[in-house]
């Protein structure tokens, strides 16, 4: 762990030291503090993650650290979306998302840029990886949202807001497109790069895996669902599970040496 | 649900879940092992069940058939497992046998400058086989980031990196004093004259090298060649190690497909832009060089099944992005913006 002396660095704390007292204000019930914090963080992880894109030259979702800054852009807008349009709740978990993936770019992983390898310069890299952040970021939410459920509790601030099992559903229903999207241009581009659509190499099969447990959960909460809807819940936090195994331990165990290597 | 159906459900399930295990534990096999695994006899039974259990469910889920999206994305996965079992080792040795189509499924092809090439060596087959028509390599080259780095190392452990342009100077401090790149070197090459080594950049070949010059406290600037390609020599006292590096940026092959002496396809390919011609596509993979200079290693590989699989990703995507996301704006939208006529004569 390692303090970056860097005006990269500097932003991340900022951004940091925003997301952090949002999540305290709005515990404490001061939601228009909280939000108003929120969205300042928001702001500066943006400026964040444009001062990377300047420095290195291109998209910066390259390596761990690149996509760590990414999810911190990403938590805001998903957060504010899946309030406005889909009336669910846990603005609090959106705001500790926020600084808990902000965390490993600001203090573990290496900034050091990194100039792209021939197999990166296509024009589905960005789209591969942005899509398979935000449906993360989508996923983690509804981990949140699985784990209110769990431990039967209530909406904090919102009234209006739909219940933690239905709003686990509706997070898992907008982020298994964009895993499945993810999955699919991957393959594509793994065709275009190394002349196999699917090259059984770890990080493909984990990705599979986690695919394979949402569908899973969709197939299981249709058949049993209503019946015993704790599994439900349970199997959006199996569906969590893998993804930080595909995400970290796959790009940083030696275990699982693959053609994802270059992503550590 | 009658019982038929709540079955179906439970083998979706048990499959499913099965082959997630087996994801789980082929990501620990490696790729190689793990593909040997996935193509063995047990799992291919295995992908014929999941097809035969795809299409019942279609056939036997209203449901599936009443609601195109859950259509769509449920073909899809059928049309994606019967593309990979077409396109697969064991999918090209049927094809032979049953109607005599002989295609390489995948190999390598290494290929000299100026030279013309036809024989592929058969991957994991110790075999060579000719393809139908012949390819030609006009030039191969490498492109590079331009500047490089030159990375700096003293013997108590402590390192540093500059770009490698001429002019740039680093203090490394203390003792170990200042280094400065003197000149960039494309080919490097060295002559006498007058007694005199003389250091020149020759056109045409490939040497990359720096001129870099070491001036410590007390004593005269030391100049010293490192090479990219070469490790050098270095002598025991001296304080610094150092190396020179250029990261690719790209690898380019142009290449010329040759049918009965009439060139019918050319292209420059590059790390993901390959070469597509009489069902194969050509991918730069390598190069390498030995006596006779360098030479670029191209993978050939099959396109058979690769419609399959691309229709399948397509109706999975849209399947699923049209039952998630689309059926869902439709209803808000409809729910939002519901459109209310003015009854004549109803009061203001």
């Amino acid at each position: 762990m390692e303090i970056k002396y860097t005006i990269q660095g500097l932003l991340i704390y900022i951004t940091m030291a925003a997301y952090l007292p949002a999540f305290v204000a709005t515990i404490a019930r001061r939601t228009r503090a909280g939000r108003v914090l929120f969205f300042a963080g928001f702001a500066l992880a943006v400026i964040s993650f444009v001062y990377r894109w300047i420095h290195v030259r291109h998209v910066p979702l390259q390596n761990l650290f690149e996509v760590f800054l990414f999810l911190g852009v990403a938590c805001y807008p998903i957060s504010w979306f899946c309030r406005r349009a889909l009336r669910i709740g846990g603005q609090w978990a959106d705001m500790l998302i926020g600084a808990i993936v902000l965390f490993p770019a600001g203090f573990i992983f290496n900034a050091e840029p990194m100039q792209l390898p021939p197999a990166l310069q296509c024009w589905l890299f960005a789209p591969h990886v942005a899509v398979y952040m935000l449906s993360y970021v989508f996923m983690l939410k509804a981990t949140f949202q699985a784990g209110e459920h769990l431990l039967n509790r209530r909406p904090r601030v919102e009234e209006t807001v739909i219940p933690p099992e239905q709003a686990t559903y509706e997070l898992i229903a907008i982020g298994f497109p964009l895993l499945t999207l993810g999955l699919v241009l991957g393959s594509w581009w793994g065709k275009l790069a190394w002349g196999h659509y699917w090259g059984w190499d770890p990080k493909e099969l984990w990705s599979l895996a986690s695919w394979l447990v949402y569908v899973g959960y969709f197939h299981w909460r249709h058949m049993s669902g209503t019946k015993h809807p704790r599994i439900n819940s349970l199997w959006a936090m199996m569906g969590m599970l893998t993804i930080l195994v595909t995400l970290l331990w796959v790009n940083l165990a030696r275990i699982f040496a693959g053609l994802h290597s270059y992503a550590t | 649900m009658s019982q038929l159906k709540r079955m179906l459900l439970w083998a979706t399930l048990v499959a499913v879940i099965l082959l997630a295990g087996l994801s789980v534990c082929g990501a620990f096999l490696g790729a190689e092992r793990a593909q040997a695994f996935f193509n063995s006899l047990p799992l291919v039974v295995y992908w014929f069940a999941a097809i035969a259990l795809l299409a019942t469910g279609i056939a036997s889920f209203r449901r599936l058939l009443r609601v195109p999206s859950l259509l769509l994305l449920h073909a899809g996965c059928i049309l994606v497992l019967l593309g990979a079992m077409w396109g697969s080792e064991p999918g090209h040795a049927l094809r032979k046998r049953l109607f005599g189509i002989d295609k390489i499924p995948e190999g390598e092809l290494d290929i000299y400058e100026q030279m013309q090439e036809d024989r592929v060596v058969v991957k994991d087959a110790n075999d060579v086989r000719r393809l139908p028509f012949s390819v030609r390599l006009n030039d191969f080259r490498m492109e590079y980031y331009e500047p490089g780095r030159l990375f700096i190392w003293s013997r108590d452990g402590r390192d540093w990196r500059m770009p490698a342009k001429a002019g740039q100077t680093l203090a490394l401090g203390g003792e170990l004093g200042t280094v400065a790149i003197r000149r960039v070197f494309r080919n490097f090459r060295i002559d006498l004259r007058e007694d005199e080594p003389v250091a020149y950049d020759e056109p045409g070949g490939s040497n990359p090298a720096l001129e870099v010059t070491v001036d410590r406290p007390g004593s005269a600037p030391g100049k010293r060649y490192v090479f990219e390609r070469r490790p050098g020599h270095t002598n025991p006292d001296d304080p610094l190690a150092m190396s020179y590096f250029r990261a690719v940026r790209d690898y380019v092959s142009e290449l010329e497909i040759v049918r009965d002496g009439q060139v019918v396809a050319a292209k420059d390919i590059e790390v993901n832009h390959p070469l597509h011609y009489g069902g194969y596509h050509f991918y730069q993979q390598s190069w390498n060089e030995n006596e006779f200079g360098e030479y670029s290693i191209l993978m050939v590989v099959s396109d058979s099944g690769l419609n399959a699989v691309y229709g399948g990703y397509v109706c999975l995507v849209g399947g699923v992005f049209w039952h998630f996301w689309g059926r869902r704006t439709l209803h808000w939208f409809r729910t939002h913006y519901t459109i209310t006529a003015k009854i004549p004569g109803e009061s203001q």
